[in-house]
């Protein structure tokens, strides 16, 4: 029992770490442009599929793991440029169009890369014992990657020039236009970053979860949920948001059925929408 | 008033030619084609359901996939395990919706914009879960099939088993269910809905009480999202927890955008225009919805007011002209 909890409470933060960095892009473009991008979860997916195919070609994960999300940057770049600039204040409006872009990247997929699930498998296969069970190791790099990833991003948002801009773009969009900052770019590249931060994500669950076109689907709506009991555009808010509900998944499934965990989880989010819509860590 | 009297002798000239075409077009085609058909119809008043609450009140409601798998599920579980009979089951399948709308609405329409797409999203995943897990009474992934009786109306009836039976019965269900949803919007409540979407703050301050006449809304559509699954259950004879998640709705998203929102007509359309295309892309595209998602994105930023909003500029321009 003892060796499960403690497994239990293990992938619950390594999956928490996984479901943190997803919010985050999430949350960062709604924060900023005001945007629900339903797309989110397909860029996701979209980013393991990339790895999928650079795995095979090079046969190197950690490649993968860096190039794959520079490609799902450059097509969130068209999408931002391309689709949604011209909508970006009619917030319904871009559900809307992110849902149609989230349908035909899933269809691209399932066209290109069929629908039978594949694996990506772990570059390290070492396990080490709990108790009387045994742990990859690679789920600790994972965990300790995306630790990695959020220190990053924490240094981008508060030490330099960019991170600056788009902090002041959140506070008050107008007098940052009046100051000077290139709100339009800035737009731009939260799009890009909340993208390859998608797909970054996406590679790291990879080894954890199979490959396939709708992988996505179910991790958009965690993603919603953490955003929203963590808070709108509260970033630090979806890190904890995101580890605290994996780690209740985790553990609760251990005692009911996961799917009644996850109906609890819903419901408690609709208390959050309805008495704390800035929610659970906000002022 | 005149143009209004003129426009409205347009309209019962223009769907009685329609409704007389549908109800010869049986005979020139085979059953194939009629089930298609059928199932059209389905979706049209699936559409036009969410295009009262979308297109007229302004609520972007992802949920309508709840009221569609309950009013689905209503019809199945009614006649396969209590031996409904099909007029009580198909009136059921309206009520059952409408409570579970009001539930639903009650939370929902306290919230505005995106909050209120969220939450009508997890009302809808709360019910594909509990579908999926209860497998006992709603057979989980694998479904419910069962055997309509036929529908009696005095000395009326319709046998639902005929292919044929089913298409005439939905033909007539959802004809008078468009022609109840145009007089509705109409009508002055739904002005108030109009007004609601057009400007919340102002129908506020004129003193309509919003957040009541949302859910008024809200439930009515339901109620008829719920029709609509009632019927897609006898046509198919079958439900399954599949229907009561959230991305069925898209279909109605899809449908009311491409043909134009807040208009009736344009969901009917766009409903005919994208199951079409989609039959035909079946043939040499194994994910047709590659081919809805680039059309729903383009007609999002091309022509927001969707096909019939296109012909109607088009019109304008040409009268202005002259």
């Amino acid at each position: 029992m003892i060796s499960n909890l403690a497994i239990a409470i293990l992938n619950g933060i390594v999956w928490g770490l996984i479901m943190a960095l997803i919010a985050l892009g999430l949350n960062m473009i709604f924060g900023l442009l005001h945007i629900i991008n339903m797309a989110h979860g397909a860029l996701f997916m979209l980013g393991a599929v990339v790895a999928w195919y650079l795995i095979e070609l090079t046969g190197n994960f950690w490649i993968a793991l860096i190039i794959a999300p520079l490609c799902v940057g450059v097509i969130g770049l068209m999408i931002e440029r391309g689709l949604i600039r011209t909508i970006e204040d009619k917030p319904i409006t871009t559900i809307i169009c992110t849902f149609g872009i989230m349908l035909a990247i899933q269809h691209l997929v399932l066209i290109i890369f069929g629908g039978s699930p594949r694996r990506i498998s772990p570059p390290i296969a070492y396990r080490f014992p709990i108790f009387d069970l045994q742990y990859p190791l690679m789920r600790i790099m994972i965990a300790l990657i995306s630790i990695a990833m959020m220190i990053g991003l924490w240094i981008f948002l508060r030490k330099t020039k960019y991170g600056l801009w788009m902090r002041a773009v959140v506070q008050d969009r107008e007098m940052a236009v009046g100051l000077g900052i290139p709100v339009n770019k800035v737009y731009m590249w939260t799009f890009v970053l909340g993208s390859a931060l998608a797909a970054f994500s996406g590679i790291l669950a990879a080894p954890i979860v199979s490959v396939e076109f709708m992988m996505g689907r179910e991790v958009l709506i965690m993603a919603f949920i953490i955003v929203i009991v963590g808070g709108m555009g509260n970033l630090e808010g979806s890190v904890i948001a995101a580890i605290m509900i994996s780690l209740i998944q985790g553990i609760g499934s251990l005692f009911v059925a996961p799917s009644i965990a996850t109906v609890f989880a819903l419901a408690f989010m609709i208390l959050v929408l309805m008495f704390r819509p800035q929610g659970l860590f906000g002022e | 008033m005149f143009l209004q009297k003129g426009k409205s002798l347009g309209f019962i000239l223009i769907f009685v030619l329609i409704l007389l075409v549908l109800i010869v077009l049986p005979f020139f085609v085979d059953f194939f084609y009629q089930t298609f058909l059928t199932e059209l119809f389905v979706w049209i008043l699936f559409a036009i359901s969410f295009d009262l609450i979308f297109g007229y009140t302004g609520l972007l409601s992802f949920g309508q996939a709840l009221f569609f798998g309950l009013g689905s599920y209503t019809v199945t579980i009614l006649m396969r395990q209590f031996g409904f009979n099909t007029e009580l089951s198909l009136l059921l399948s309206i009520v059952i919706p409408m409570i579970f709308a009001w539930f639903v609405g009650y939370f929902s329409v306290k919230l505005t914009g995106i909050h209120f797409v969220i939450i009508t999203i997890i009302f809808a995943i709360i019910g594909n879960i509990i579908g999926d897990t209860w497998t006992s009474f709603t057979g989980g992934s694998d479904g419910l099939t069962f055997s309509p009786r036929p529908f009696r109306l005095g000395l009326f009836q319709i046998n639902l088993m005929d292919i044929k039976g089913n298409y005439y019965f939905v033909l007539g269900v959802v004809a008078i269910s468009y022609l109840f949803l145009r007089r509705m919007v109409q009508s002055p409540l739904g002005k108030v809905f109009i007004s609601i979407r057009e400007n919340e703050e102002r129908a506020k301050l004129i003193g309509y009480n919003v957040q009541r006449y949302k859910l008024i809304a809200f439930i009515i559509a339901g109620g008829l999202s719920g029709l609509a699954g009632g019927l897609y259950s006898l046509t198919l004879k079958y439900a399954a927890a599949s229907y009561l998640h959230w991305s069925v709705s898209g279909h109605a998203v899809v449908y009311t955008v491409v043909g134009g929102m807040g208009t009736l007509i344009g969901p009917a359309i766009g409903a005919g225009i994208v199951m079409s295309l989609e039959h035909y892309l079946i043939n040499f595209l194994q994910a047709t919805d590659l081919v809805v998602g680039i059309a729903l994105v383009f007609m999002v930023l091309v022509a927001p007011k969707g096909l019939v909003g296109l012909i109607q500029s088009k019109l304008k321009r040409g009268k202005t002209s002259v």
